[in-house]
């Protein structure tokens, strides 16, 4: 499929998307196998994490909403935010989403919301003191995009194995650390305590890595959804290099702002506009980061740019 | 969405959905004996420039197009929200049918057709006091007989659905005006059945 104004989709985006998602699902599978070849004692552990998982999501547009301290407007409250909105949903075809305002000086913008029919839209003050109306516009695109997308569903199910190897390294380090593995060194002699100890240590040792593995990959995923809402976003206003501006902006002011403000926000990183945390640009703290870099995404909306403005 | 475009996170640019509006002339036949109302003359198209020569090349010569089919008073202002209008007047409701088909239509088969909003036609009462019985002499007024919009009816391109819109003041609609014109309509018009994408169009450029 091409797009009407012949901008092919971005296949090397989409593959690594694929491709990063599917090792997300091998890891699953791995996972999974392991713990029926091991014995099921660790299910408690799996539902326990899918319990607080299946919360995070089904509450998520509560829950950021109260963690930002975003409130919804009404159109009476916010006319040009809503009036932006609107018009970006009947460009888009989507269904309007709710509409709410942080007020706070940090510049920023998120989505959330279990699916487009419950999702929020926030903008905080700081967004739209700084940013012009084009600008903003931009902004809520690029939002809009993740709703669409859903990328908090898709965020949620791949950060799940994540949180519960997460869960199982710090259960057995903690029981380990009480009790010692396998119920304690004076007993070496008999056979089945030496036997749990190393199982126990085999899955201490799986988690950890699994931990590890997921971790990389969800960030990878994280980073490559915010690459393709920056492209649905551009290619709603057809205007790649207002984004960019936007960008631009938002990311020098959010460097100039001292961290000690920025640190309770960081829990919420994962569907925000741009990264709240200022980082000093070494290549290694991309693959731990939520975000591509500013140079990577500048890069996308230049050639989007240099496409629309090719002569049809 | 599909599945596959979730997973990948991709959206298509919605096509633009044109047919419906040829439905508008009998819509104009129906408001005119059940409610004395009739298209004002005023119509335009509203769309988002994208960046690049080529949307702007597109623009001048749509509108060099709309004057060789005989359109007057073409103007293109640009609203508060970045979204660029072009306005046509004709009193004759099949030739403004004509004229906002052919800038939809060349927009859209030049690829643009993402980019297009939404277009509004203009509605107004039909003056009581009429000389001869001609009820359109009595107040014409610029080219032809163009009235003053009181009422708007909004087409949204990516649903091919209409619906009304009537603002009474600044930033304030009547909701009980617009449900009569939806019921006055609902036979010859596909009328919008999503309240929430009704939405409001404050200081349209539409006369």
């Amino acid at each position: 499929m091409s797009t009407a104004r012949n901008i092919p989709n971005d296949r090397g985006l989409s593959l690594r998307m694929f491709v990063t998602g599917l090792m997300i699902v091998l890891l699953y599978g791995a996972v999974i196998g392991l713990l029926i070849a091991v014995g099921i004692s660790y299910a408690v552990v799996l539902v326990i994490a899918g319990a607080l998982l299946f919360c995070q999501y089904w509450f998520s547009d509560k829950i950021a909403l109260y963690g930002m301290g975003g409130r919804l407007v009404t159109p009476e409250e916010a006319p040009q935010l809503h009036g932006a909105i609107d018009r970006l949903c009947a460009m888009a075809d989507m269904k309007k989403p709710r509409v709410a305002v942080a007020d706070t000086d940090v510049p920023n913008a998120f989505a959330t919301g279990r699916s487009p029919n419950s999702a929020v839209v926030c903008a905080t003050t700081g967004l739209m003191r700084r940013l012009d109306e084009p600008e903003l516009e931009a902004v809520l695109a690029h939002e809009l995009s993740h709703v669409a997308h859903r990328d908090v569903a898709v965020m949620t199910i791949a950060s799940f194995l994540g949180m519960v190897a997460g869960l199982v390294t710090r259960m057995m380090l903690w029981t380990g650390m009480m009790g010692g593995f396998g119920g304690g060194g004076n007993d070496n002699n008999n056979q089945g305590g030496d036997n749990t100890a190393m199982v126990e240590m085999l899955v201490l040792v799986v988690s950890v890595v699994v931990y590890a593995i997921s971790f990389l990959l969800t960030m990878a995923l994280s980073r490559y959804r915010e690459l393709a809402a920056d492209r649905s976003g551009a290619l709603l206003t057809g205007q790649p290099s207002v984004l960019a501006s936007a960008l631009v902006k938002v990311t020098g002011d959010i460097a100039r702002i001292p961290t000690r403000d920025l640190r309770s926000t960081e829990t919420f990183n994962a569907f925000y506009f741009t990264p709240a945390i200022a980082k000093s640009g070494v290549s290694i703290s991309t693959i731990f980061s939520t975000h591509p870099s500013l140079d990577q995404r500048l890069a996308q909306l230049a050639s989007l740019e240099a496409e629309m403005g090719r002569p049809s | 969405m599909g599945l596959f475009d979730t997973i990948l996170g991709r959206t298509k640019p919605v096509p633009s959905n044109l047919d419906a509006l040829f439905a508008l002339p009998s819509a104009a036949i129906t408001l005119q004996s059940a409610a004395a109302m009739t298209c004002s003359g005023h119509a335009g198209v509203c769309f988002k420039p994208p960046s690049g020569q080529g949307f702007a090349d597109m623009q001048t010569e749509v509108v060099s197009l709309l004057g060789m089919e005989g359109a007057a008073g073409i103007t293109s202002t640009t609203d508060s929200f970045g979204y660029q209008w072009l306005v046509v007047q004709d009193p004759d409701i099949e030739a403004l049918v004509t004229q906002i088909h052919l800038v939809n239509s060349s927009l859209a088969d030049a690829g643009w057709g993402p980019q297009l909003l939404c277009s509004v036609f203009g509605l107004a009462k039909l003056p009581t006091v009429a000389p001869d019985g001609d009820a359109r002499e009595g107040a014409s007024v610029g080219s032809g007989s163009v009235l003053g919009s009181t009422a708007y009816l909004v087409y949204l391109f990516k649903r091919g659905t209409f619906y009304p819109f009537v603002p009474t003041g600044k930033e304030q609609r009547s909701t009980e005006e617009e449900f009569k014109l939806r019921s006055l309509l609902a036979d010859d018009l596909t009328v919008e059945t999503d309240l929430d994408r009704w939405f409001p169009l404050w200081d349209l450029p539409v006369g």
